[in-house]
């Protein structure tokens, strides 16, 4: 067992090299960069000489029954903003987007937002009822919800708040902080309006309030329009069962609007005439005016995007040249049409190129392929979607808004990437 | 302790296990169990709000509890106790089974002026089970090796196999309701557990009265400890009370008195998801005395008020009519469908107007200066 230890002593040592990189930032970057552009002085040593993995036989196989990330990716984790809440139990996390690629985000990696801690229930033990304004008030085990048809969409979920620390100017410096209580699944459900067909809805129905399971027993508001429309009970996300912390063993999945409304451990639908207001929709998620007015059922989900790299938490180390901006777009009411790029701060705008399945109430993946020229740079990214909805600068939406809305901030984020590559959130004139 | 498992037999049908663990171990002195002190982790939920465990623990509203019964009452450091808990120190109080027992029946009447605000386990077997957990725990904030060492809990199992047999199609009764005929009918006791949400027009309300008076000796008991004394709010946990007048200032509180548009709204949420940590504990008549007390302290009501199923909807919330529904597509970006500037957009160079580091707020950061997540 002695070639594993070291073997992973030689991997620690080998993260430590490239963390102390990453802290260093352009200034360590430029100089690994010249030595790899121009001829290598001294042969590369990792490649001339043998390296343990080369010889020593790693884990067979169900050394990990279940498989997780490379140690070598320790670092791409859900991280908390402490200060933020009371109580972990009553808390957020955030998905490290600047670690990710691609449209789907990966389950462990998926932001938490808990108001009572994670529920842990068996399928066995839970239950859906469906009751009120229905013709027969009824009872799901979770096996007979897994007879009704099923579907498989991918859809974003974004939290309300997301971006909300941002309202009064730059505060968190990293796109997993400001952007990353988004996440992006390929749900495995039932359409709700079968759900609802079996208990027949009656024609005075109107709303519908979901039920969590856990201890906040979270409720919302929904129209009945919205459930017969697109909503659905998922209990697989990315083709596994649900995790516990995404609502285990079911979830409601209510497409393009805020993720608050995506009630999991869902036991309960009711169907009345009127919405409910319960606290999560009038003391919370209600979008405070400058006037002191404030909106409330702001449900759905705007056109927003983000560079997520480079950015403050994933600089540019290799110096000027070829690389590659990337990010994502999103919106609520439909496809990203098309996003633009800027890398002077709004002056002079380049669209970029999506790449990606395109899913209604998905996530997009673009790409800005360009050589930088070492010079500071502004970073933009700035989506329209297919109902002609273009993405609003910050300074827009505080004109309209005030800074105290907290929730739906989908203004054009910008990062500051100085000559040494290192990238910081910025609010620019 | 029984458990119960499914598994898929070789001949592919579903075998039902019953499995039955003799933990035949007690560890200390005390008849406590491995089982106890697992069923005593799930309890010490209620508690983890106030009172952190572990080896990072730190002490919150409540002191750290790493290594209770070892380390002797009242000698955490950095912890400022009360000053009825010093007294009963100095007159000898310690912690052992007997003490923690008799002060987790009932904190306030054992401790008089105790700040521990929670009214105690009615149950002598959940009693025990918090002790027995508390109990493994060391000082370090580690596990104690018994507990979870199996060699040391001598641990019998006696597997039984009974193959429970599938029902035949023939056998199955197809329900009448709905299109695929699926689930069962809901039962008038099942719906009454689960549905009890109200509304604004009183829908759901149940019979029920509660006074200011009540409320306030519920209130400082279960909800001053994180909510404050005057509904202030201790640290980052919700204030209730004040911040009138205050919703177009630079900081606005949105308080039930300043912000909440409907009365029905702390009533249903008391209900069903207060207090934080033991929730559905109170009864109906203690969250109508809650809600008056909350009203009492936004001055919507005086100290001599209740509040009851009759006179709820009288109650008008000041802040009802500055709600307004959305009206986001009035903006001008919303639906704009025009083709966005491409080049030379804005004059000049930018420059930086603000940096996220000098607020220096970002994890990994020590500062706690900005406001938070509503």
């Amino acid at each position: 067992m002695s070639n594993e230890n070291e073997t992973s002593n030689k991997a620690a040592a080998r993260r430590a090299v490239l963390k102390k990189g990453l802290q260093l930032g352009g200034l360590a970057g430029a100089s690994l960069a010249g030595s790899r552009t121009v001829q290598a002085a001294t042969p590369d040593p990792l490649i001339t000489e043998i390296q343990d993995w080369n010889r020593y036989m790693g884990d067979g196989v169900d050394a990990n029954p279940y498989g997780s990330p490379s140690t070598f990716e320790a670092d791409v984790v859900r991280r908390d903003v402490s200060w933020l809440t009371a109580d972990a139990k009553s808390s957020v996390n955030f998905t490290p987007l600047h670690a990710l690629d691609g449209i789907i985000t990966p389950n462990g990696l998926c932001f938490e937002r808990h108001h009572g801690g994670v529920a842990q229930i068996s399928p066995d033990d839970h239950r859906l009822m469906i009751n009120g304004l229905v013709d027969t008030p009824l009872v799901f085990t979770m096996s007979d919800i897994a007879r009704f048809p099923r579907e498989n969409k991918t859809y974003f979920l974004e939290c309300a708040a997301n971006s909300g620390m941002e309202w009064r100017g730059a505060q968190l410096n990293g796109c997993q902080f400001t952007h990353g209580m988004v996440h992006n699944v390929m749900y495995t459900g039932v359409p709700l309006k079968h759900l609802l067909a079996e208990a027949g809805v009656s024609t005075r129905g109107k709303w519908l309030l979901p039920e969590g399971a856990d201890p906040a027993h979270m409720t919302r508001s929904i129209p009945l329009e919205k459930a017969m429309d697109d909503c659905m009970v998922a209990f697989k996300m990315n083709g596994e069962s649900l995790r516990p912390e995404q609502g285990y063993p079911l979830r409601l999945v209510v497409p393009g609007w805020e993720g608050n409304m995506w009630v999991k451990w869902l036991r309960r639908i009711e169907v009345g005439d009127e919405p409910w207001h319960h606290r999560e929709e009038t003391s919370k998620y209600t979008d405070l005016l400058a006037d002191g007015r404030a909106r409330r059922f702001t449900w759905e989900m705007d056109v927003k995007s983000v560079i997520t790299n480079p950015s403050p938490q994933s600089p540019i180390v290799h110096g000027k040249g070829r690389t590659v901006a990337t990010g994502l777009a999103w919106s609520g009411h439909g496809t990203i049409k098309r996003v633009d790029v800027s890398t002077d701060g709004g002056r002079n705008w380049t669209t970029a190129r999506l790449d990606g399945p395109s899913f209604s109430k998905s996530l997009h993946r673009f790409y800005h392929d360009f050589d930088w020229d070492g010079r500071e740079l502004f970073l933009q990214s700035r989506a329209i979607d297919d109902r002609g909805n273009i993405q609003p600068t910050k300074d827009a939406l505080r004109l309209a808004r005030g800074e105290n809305s907290i929730y739906h901030n989908n203004g054009i984020q910008t990062w500051h990437v100085r000559q040494d590559g290192s990238a910081e959130n910025v609010e620019i004139s | 302790m029984f458990m119960e498992m499914q598994r898929t037999g070789t001949n592919g049908r579903c075998i039902r296990l019953r499995v039955i663990l003799l933990a035949l171990s007690a560890f200390g002195t005390t008849q406590a169990t491995w089982a106890d002190a697992e069923k005593g982790k799930a309890l010490f939920n209620q508690c983890a709000g106030c009172h952190a465990v572990g080896p990072d623990a730190a002490n919150r509203f409540g002191p750290h509890l790493n290594g209770l019964l070892i380390r002797g009452a009242g000698l955490v450091d950095g912890y400022e106790y009360s000053e009825a808990f010093k007294s009963q120190v100095s007159e000898g109080l310690t912690w052992d089974e007997k003490t923690l027992d008799a002060y987790l029946a009932a904190p306030m009447s054992f401790m008089p002026g105790t700040r521990m605000a929670f009214p105690g386990l009615q149950s002598i077997e959940e009693r025990n089970s918090v002790v027995a957990y508390l109990s493994t725990i060391n000082a370090d904030g580690t596990v104690t090796g018994s507990v979870v060492d199996d060699n040391s809990v001598a641990t019998q199992s006696i597997v039984k196999e009974q193959e429970e047999p599938r029902p035949l199609a023939k056998d199955v009764n197809i329900p009448e309701h709905g299109v695929m005929h699926l689930g069962r009918v809901a039962l008038d006791a099942e719906i009454q557990a689960w549905d009890i949400d109200i509304r604004p027009d009183g829908a759901g309300l149940p019979a029920g009265v509660g006074s200011v008076e009540t409320g306030g000796e519920l209130y400082d008991a279960q909800c001053a400890s994180c909510h404050g004394v005057f509904g202030e709010g201790e640290g980052r946990w919700p204030i209730l009370a004040g911040g009138q007048d205050t919703l177009t200032e630079e900081r606005p509180e949105k308080t039930v008195g300043s912000y909440w548009p409907y009365l029905s709204t702390v009533f249903d949420y008391v209900r069903r998801a207060m207090p934080f940590g033991n929730t559905r504990s109170l009864t109906d008549d203690d969250v109508y005395a809650l809600t008056a007390y909350i009203l009492y302290l936004n001055d919507i009501v005086d100290d001599t008020f209740e509040l009851s199923s009759e006179n709820f909807e009288s109650i008008v919330m000041p802040n009802e009519p500055n709600f307004i529904e959305d009206t986001r597509a009035e903006e001008d970006w919303f639906e704009a469908s025009v083709e966005p500037c491409m080049s030379d957009c804005m004059e000049g160079d930018a420059t930086v107007s603000q940096r996220a580091r000098v607020l220096d707020v970002t994890p990994d950061n020590e500062s706690d200066d900005s406001a938070g997540l509503d």
